[in-house]
């Protein structure tokens, strides 16, 4: 039987009965690692919040028609193509027009008795209704049924004029350009909106410069419809469509999606130029940088001061274990034995403290993340935090450690006791 | 048949002062050296030489006619030698048995009990043994150890009448009746007596002499006059 005390059983026993210095190290790795844990989850959820942001901020660019004396329409072909490069989410035109609505053979009327326009509806027509700019602005809010898109005809209209007339989803109306003569189009009601903004919100009627009409008049229809009613005005191919915006799904690439869409497709840009819309995200995404950048900064210098508090802890440690390596080495104990009881030490309090710490992290991020305007459900602590910080824990700790004896490793077992008699 | 050769070796402290010069002599299994001087003079500086916790500035240091420092001092410390230390040197978080067992897969108790510890004091923290019985867990780790050559500096440096004339009569044992090659420096007249060979140390030369009574045999190597 082999009686040697080897290199397991001294860290072993030193990490046992040297057990202030292990529970100081302990309580440090602990501390730290759920710091670091907690962080890793709020620059998660703020990189989540982020790419949420940029999704939702509605950042779209508008293919138009040359403002020239031949007016060349936006045609589905290149719609087709712009709608087929990878980042383009949806995209959608405004083409307007005043419109009739007819419930029965009876005109409707709005819901004020106004003088002029009380039977007269500002008609939209659309690809993907959801992506007017009175949805997208938050000015009108669909309550009932769904957006009208390609493939999914219909009409919304507002839920007030529908309870009027006493009108539901999938009742028929007719629609009509608001010329006499104009063919009547019949449509299904798709959808009710409600009205959100009021008269004097000047960002949500940026639609159009109108303000005489009331958003209680505004009506969408698809575009097939639209072209339905258009039919005795529209001369030229497809709908007539002088721009369509294209929104993207992710604004922070609007830039290169824009560049794809000018070099990458056989549009004649001659005829057509581009415009993009990303306002809502310039104004956010300096906010949204700064906060990233702060968290960032947080953990790395979080990371880093510990880093150092360990490396100087494991500095004094190794001073005052000064001794104990030159006698380890006098007896015959080679450097690497040495230096291999120093890291099985350190990671046998890291392999009790990096768990707990993951517990504890679950615990604390949440609340943490409070402190940077995160809600506390969206910052978790994942197992692949959890892993990447002790595998990179271990990783510097065994660096620490080495660079903590290299000065001791250095010197002869002689030079060593000497100074420490 | 000598174990270790000691051959030309001098040793200078920063490159400055000159602590050894063309120190020569030749060490046997059996035989108990006892390495004298007055402070200061390099005695311990030589026994660091011999058991490879230093290297020579000049020289070299043979065991078995191998030059240490080309089979390593490492190799040379685990395999070779083996130290008793003035200030015991024990690691303070390992017991009396697991200290001896730093150096030898044997069991370290009867080792211990041989050299007068308890069960119980085998086991207790050795910070909380006394001087005599701390010295003597240092002598069972050199003796526990497989190495043919034991090195002690000042052995009975801290102790008293009594224990010191005990490790005496255990350092004799060693090299007698098992057969080690024993180095002790010490200023102790008692411990030099019961050498087989005294080599005394004075300005960075070596004097080896049979008995401590005897006229020089050899100095620095060359015969005495």
């Amino acid at each position: 039987m082999n009686h040697k005390t080897n290199l397991g059983i001294r860290a072993v026993l030193h990490t046992v009965r040297k057990w202030k210095k292990t529970l100081l190290l302990f309580c440090l790795l602990l501390f730290i690692t759920t710091l670091v844990l907690s962080g890793m989850a709020i620059a998660d959820a703020q990189e989540e919040q982020s790419e949420e942001l940029r999704g939702v901020t509605g950042a779209s660019f508008t293919v138009n028609a040359n403002n020239g004396y031949t007016l060349q329409p936006v045609t589905d072909e290149m719609i087709e193509e712009i709608a087929a490069i990878d980042g383009v989410e949806s995209y959608n035109t405004s083409h307007w027009t005043i419109v009739n609505l007819y419930n029965q053979d009876t005109l409707m009327k709005g819901t004020d008795e106004r003088e002029y326009v009380a039977d007269l509806f500002y008609g939209s027509g659309c690809f993907d209704s959801e992506y007017s700019p009175l949805f997208l602005s938050g000015a009108l809010r669909l309550t009932e049924g769904r957006h009208v898109t390609e493939g999914n005809s219909g009409i919304i209209l507002y839920e007030g004029l529908a309870e009027k007339y006493g009108l539901s989803l999938g009742d028929t109306l007719e629609i009509k350009n608001g010329n006499p003569g104009d063919p009547l189009v019949e449509c299904e009601i798709a959808g009710l909106f409600e009205v959100i903004a009021d008269d004097n919100d000047e960002q949500a009627t940026m639609a159009r410069p109108s303000t005489f009409y009331d958003y209680e008049e505004y009506v969408f229809v698809d575009m097939d419809t639209m072209s339905a009613i258009s039919a005795p005005y529209t001369a030229s191919e497809g709908n007539g469509i002088t721009s369509v915006d294209f929104f993207v799904s992710d604004a922070a690439k609007l830039e290169s999606i824009v560049q794809e869409v000018q070099n990458n497709t056989s549009i004649d840009w001659n005829s057509y130029y581009i415009t993009v819309n990303n306002e809502v995200y310039e104004r956010i995404s300096s906010s949204l940088s700064d906060t990233s950048t702060l968290v960032t900064t947080l953990i790395v210098m979080i990371t880093v001061v510990s880093m150092v508090l360990i490396i100087l802890i494991l500095f004094m440690s190794i001073r005052s274990r000064k001794r104990e390596i030159g006698i380890l080495l006098a007896v015959g104990i080679e450097k690497y034995a040495v230096l291999l009881q120093q890291m099985l030490e350190i990671c046998l309090v890291a392999i009790a403290a990096f768990p707990l710490a993951y517990l504890a992290s679950r615990e604390m991020a949440g609340t943490l993340g409070t402190l940077f305007g995160k809600a506390a459900e969206n910052v978790i602590v994942t197992p692949q935090h959890f892993v990447l910080v002790t595998a990179a824990g271990v990783g510097l700790l065994i660096i620490a450690v080495l660079v903590s004896c290299i000065p001791v490793m250095r010197m002869q077992p002689k030079a060593i006791l000497s100074q420490m008699e | 048949m000598s174990i270790m050769e000691v051959k030309n070796v001098g040793y200078t402290y920063d490159n400055r002062r000159k602590v050894l010069r063309g120190i020569n002599v030749q060490m046997e299994q059996g035989k108990l050296y006892a390495i004298l001087g007055p402070s200061g003079c390099g005695k311990t500086t030589l026994l660091s030489l011999i058991g490879g916790l230093d290297s020579p500035t000049s020289g070299q240091i043979l065991f078995e006619d191998q030059d240490i420092a080309k089979t390593g001092l490492s190799d040379h410390r685990k395999n070779h030698v083996s130290f008793i230390f003035q200030a015991y040197n024990l690691i303070d978080y390992l017991n009396p048995k697991e200290n001896v067992a730093l150096t030898s897969k044997l069991p370290p108790l009867p080792i211990l009990e041989r050299l007068g510890l308890t069960k119980e004091e085998a086991k207790r923290n050795v910070l909380k043994l006394s001087g005599g019985q701390q010295q003597r867990v240092a002598i069972a780790r050199a003796l526990a150890s497989e190495a043919p050559v034991i090195l002690a500096d000042e052995p009975t440096g801290n102790l008293d009448e009594d224990t010191a004339r005990d490790i005496t009569e255990i350092l004799k044992e060693s090299a007698h009746k098992m057969n080690k090659c024993v180095v002790v420096v010490t200023h102790s007249n008692e411990l030099a007596k019961q050498a087989d060979v005294i080599c005394r140390l004075k300005r960075g030369e070596l004097q080896v002499l049979d008995r401590i009574s005897d006229t020089p045999k050899a100095r620095n190597g060359r015969r005495g006059r």
